[in-house]
Formats: C-alpha cells, sequence, structure tokens
C-alpha cells in the first residue's frame, strides 16, 4: 500500500455520486438563488425547505465524517516513527474510532429525518485537508480547521433539533459535539508540542489552517450574520481551545470567502 | 464470629498462583517489545486500509479496530520501562527479518477490489497467530511475578477473540464465489508460509519452550 492516498482514489461503493466542491460553489444557479429576498438563511424549521436543508447537511455530515475517518487512518499510516510521534500516532487512531461512531450515528440520523446514503453528491475537499505530507500541517487542516468546522456543524444541527422538537437528533449531536472538542484539542496540543521549538513550521501549519477554514467557509455557508446557514460556535470553539483572537480571525476569513465567492460568480455570469 | 488475629496463611486455598514462571525479566521485555512492534504495524495498516475498502461496514469496522490495536500498542509501551526497559523503543522491534517480510506481505494489498486480501491477512493468519502467542506468553509466565503483564494481556485478547470473530464473519459474507474462495485460501497460504519462516510473531520460540540461553525455566 502506498504513502499517501490521493482524493480520487478514496474507495466508495455503487451508491457514492462524487462532486467537486467548485462545481458546487459555481453552479450559475447560486447566484439566481441568491437574488430571492427568503430572509434569514439560517436552519430554521419554519421555512418550507427546512426538512430538504437538513436531509442534505445531514448527508454532508455523513459523507464529512467518513472523510475524516479516511484522514485520521491515513495519518497513523503515511508516517513513519520519526516523522510522527508515538503517541500521535495513538491520538490518530483513537480518532478512527470516534469517526467510526460518527459515520454510523450520521447514518442513523440519515435516516431517522429521511434520507439515505447516496441521495446527495459528495466532494472530497475535506479529506484533501488530510493530504499534506507535513504531519502538522495535517492536523492542523483537519484537526483544527476541519473539526472546528464540525463544531459549528453540529452545533447548528443541535440547535435544529432543538427548535424543531427533535430529541434524538439534539441528543446525538451533542454526544458528537463532545468528540470534536476532544479532536481540536488534540490538533491544538500536538501543534503547540512539535512546533515549540520551530516558529517557522508553526507558521507555515497556521497558514495552511487558514487556507483550509476559508475554503471550508464555502463561499458563505459559514459565518455569524443572517445569510449564513452555518453559524461560528463561538462559545463551543473557545471551550475547544480556541482563542477569541482565532474565532475572530475565522469570521473574518469566512466574509472574505462569501466576497470572494460572489465576485467568481458574478464573473463567470458576466463572462 | 470470627478472630481476625488468627493467622491465616497468604494465599487462599483456592488461589493457585505459582512464582516462579517459564520467562525471565529480560525475555518478557523481549517478548513485550515485539508485540508494541507488531501490534504499532497492524493499527497503521487498519488505518492506512480504511481509505482503500468500498465496503461501508468493513470501512468502520478497520476505523474501530485500528484503535483497539493502537491501545495494545500502548499498554506494551507503557509496561517496558516495568521490565527495566527504560528506552521504550529499542525493545520495539522485529523478532527477526522474516516476520518484516511477513508484515510487508500483509499491508501491500491496496486495490479496492482487494478487501477480502486484506482481511485474510489480519483475520485469518495475523489474529489466530497473535492470539496463540498472548495466550502462551499468559499462561506461562508467572502469575505474580509478572502479573501486570498478564493483565495487559487478558485485556487484549478479549478484544482479539472479538475482533477475530467480527472479521471472520465479515469475510464469510465477502466471500460469495468459488474463486473468492480460490482467493482467499491462496492469500492464507501465502502469508502462513512466511509466518512459517518467522518462527512466529516472537521469532522461534513464540509458542515453545525459551532458549537456554535466554530464558530462566526454574
Amino acid at each position: 500500500m502506498r504513502k499517501q492516498l490521493p482524493p480520487e482514489m478514496l474507495a466508495r461503493d455503487s451508491r457514492f455520486v462524487r462532486t467537486s466542491i467548485m462545481d458546487q460553489v459555481m453552479d450559475p444557479r447560486n447566484q439566481l438563488i441568491g437574488q430571492r429576498d427568503l430572509g434569514s438563511a439560517r436552519l430554521q424549521p419554519e421555512r418550507p425547505a427546512a426538512g430538504d436543508r437538513a436531509r442534505n447537511l445531514m448527508h454532508g455530515i455523513f459523507t464529512g465524517e467518513i472523510q475524516a475517518l479516511e484522514g485520521a487512518g491515513r495519518t497513523t499510516f503515511d508516517f513513519d516513527d520519526e516523522q510522527a510521534p508515538f503517541a500521535l500516532k495513538l491520538d490518530m487512531a483513537r480518532q478512527c474510532w470516534d469517526e467510526s461512531r460518527h459515520v454510523e450515528i450520521s447514518v442513523e440520523l440519515g435516516a431517522w429525518i429521511g434520507t439515505e446514503i447516496g441521495e446527495y453528491s459528495e466532494a472530497t475537499f475535506l479529506y484533501e485537508a488530510a493530504c499534506a505530507p507535513d504531519p502538522i500541517l495535517r492536523l492542523c487542516g483537519v484537526n483544527r480547521a476541519l473539526e472546528g468546522l464540525a463544531i459549528d456543524v453540529f452545533n447548528t444541527m443541535k440547535e435544529f433539533g432543538d427548535l424543531s422538537g427533535d430529541p434524538v437528533l439534539e441528543f446525538c449531536e451533542d454526544w458528537m459535539l463532545a468528540d470534536e472538542g476532544t479532536h481540536v484539542k488534540m490538533g491544538s496540543d500536538w501543534l503547540r508540542g512539535l512546533t515549540a521549538d520551530d516558529r517557522e513550521r508553526r507558521e507555515r501549519a497556521l497558514d495552511f489552517q487558514r487556507t483550509v477554514d476559508k475554503l471550508f467557509s464555502l463561499g458563505g455557508f459559514r459565518g455569524e450574520t443572517d445569510e449564513n446557514p452555518i453559524q461560528l460556535a463561538r462559545k463551543l470553539r473557545q471551550m475547544a481551545g480556541f482563542s477569541t483572537d482565532e474565532i475572530d480571525e475565522l469570521a473574518e476569513i469566512a466574509l472574505q470567502a462569501k466576497a470572494d465567492a460572489e465576485a467568481m460568480v458574478a464573473g463567470a455570469g458576466g463572462a | 464470629m470470627s478472630d481476625p488475629y488468627k493467622p491465616r496463611a497468604a494465599f487462599a486455598p483456592w488461589d493457585r498462583r505459582e512464582s516462579p514462571g517459564l520467562f525471565t525479566v529480560e525475555e518478557s521485555a523481549r517478548r513485550v517489545g515485539t508485540y508494541k512492534w507488531l501490534e504499532m504495524r497492524l493499527f497503521e495498516s487498519l488505518g492506512g486500509w480504511v481509505a482503500t475498502v468500498p465496503e461501508l461496514d468493513v470501512k468502520l469496522v478497520l476505523g474501530r479496530h485500528c484503535y483497539h490495536h493502537a491501545w495494545h500498542a500502548e499498554l506494551m509501551d507503557k509496561r517496558l520501562p516495568e521490565l527495566r526497559e527504560m528506552n521504550t523503543d529499542r525493545l520495539c522491534e522485529p523478532a527477526n527479518d522474516e516476520i518484516v517480510a511477513f508484515v510487508d506481505a500483509l499491508r501491500e494489498p491496496e486495490a479496492p477490489e482487494h478487501t477480502i486480501e486484506k482481511l485474510v491477512g489480519v483475520f485469518r493468519v495475523l489474529l489466530p497467530r497473535k492470539i496463540a502467542a498472548y495466550t502462551y506468553h499468559l499462561n506461562g509466565t508467572s502469575r505474580i511475578t509478572d502479573s501486570p503483564t498478564q493483565r495487559s494481556l487478558g485485556f487484549m485478547l478479549q478484544d482479539e477473540f472479538e475482533d477475530w470473530r467480527e472479521g471472520e464473519m465479515l469475510l464469510q459474507s465477502l466471500i460469495e464465489t468459488p474463486e473468492e474462495l480460490e482467493r482467499a485460501t491462496r492469500r492464507q497460504q501465502e502469508l502462513e508460509g512466511l509466518l512459517l519462516a518467522a518462527g512466529g510473531i516472537a521469532g522461534p520460540g513464540t509458542l515453545g519452550p525459551v532458549a537456554v540461553n535466554e530464558g530462566a525455566s526454574v
């Protein structure tokens, strides 16, 4: 088995349909949809499309958990004992188990709210964050950026469960949130530990995280305004170890991502 | 009312634990080091394979078992300093070159069509060998002097038995044609041959008497 498995080699059964994140963001229909003034973009039960949006999001959580599982698994394998300390690999193995459970939970929740595997497409941009050749960059991309996104998404879904009177959804998302906080802490601890004497490597890792965070903001999907379906979970992020400055910076990155996407779509439309 | 000051034996009549056992401190440490090395290579392989298997149930089982073997490696790593091996990396090594060849062959399959080959290597070859070696160590070492190793091996064996059963059931559900049966059988024979050459997962003596110059049977 080779080291460093590219995203196009992720193995899936026949139910899965793959797409690219750029195709999703650059879909010309987005511009027309964006022109409709329907009020808040938040996931709210009283909105007519809330059920379908929740199912779509749940399917995205499911495929994201598969990729998080695969990313953690590859980190146990791709690096030798000198590149990645034994204890780091143990953490990644533990994360494999957690992500396996999250996939199982997501499958059950998907069935619970009325979707099924393969109903929506899968983009592999989450796994791509787990392809960095430096384990510290990889941990920043996966454990701090991806798992940080998971905190925001799970908190949004937990609130949706609460608002819509769905205790099963609320219960399961809360349990997954607890795991994600642990994973973020793992990433932060290893970032500090492995770069304590290497400021340049730490900066490279944090730069990589910013890039991934911008990508994960998905052109305005995440943020802190009513136009963002997924809300930044400030309190939970602080509990997981993110500083206020880091969360402020992420909010800024999310705004930039939205502006960039709007400019790209407008440019494509005008071409 | 019984007299609390009446002398009693240190060992209750039903407690048949004995000391000494088959292994010296050094030999128990050597074996523990080889187990740690092998558990590491196994959890890395399972973690790496997760992305390469299309079957969703297999993917999730590999993710779960990956942690089991990482925990076993951690247990063995913690035991080594208690066996006078302060540099835990020194004894974390394969028993011989043949076991390295076996592990290289075990983790070689990558293609999504080779799930049977991946699972046969783990669940029909390696796990039964580990169960045998750990049981030999568990039964052979002193239940008093080496009790901490025994306790860890007991936890590990519990995982191994349950994981083996789960893996074997996956394999039985995946093997549906005579051709797939032939692939599984051929794969098992290839890997068994490599382990035979290695003398077992801890090298020659894995399941037998310890060589005179290595052990201190009393």
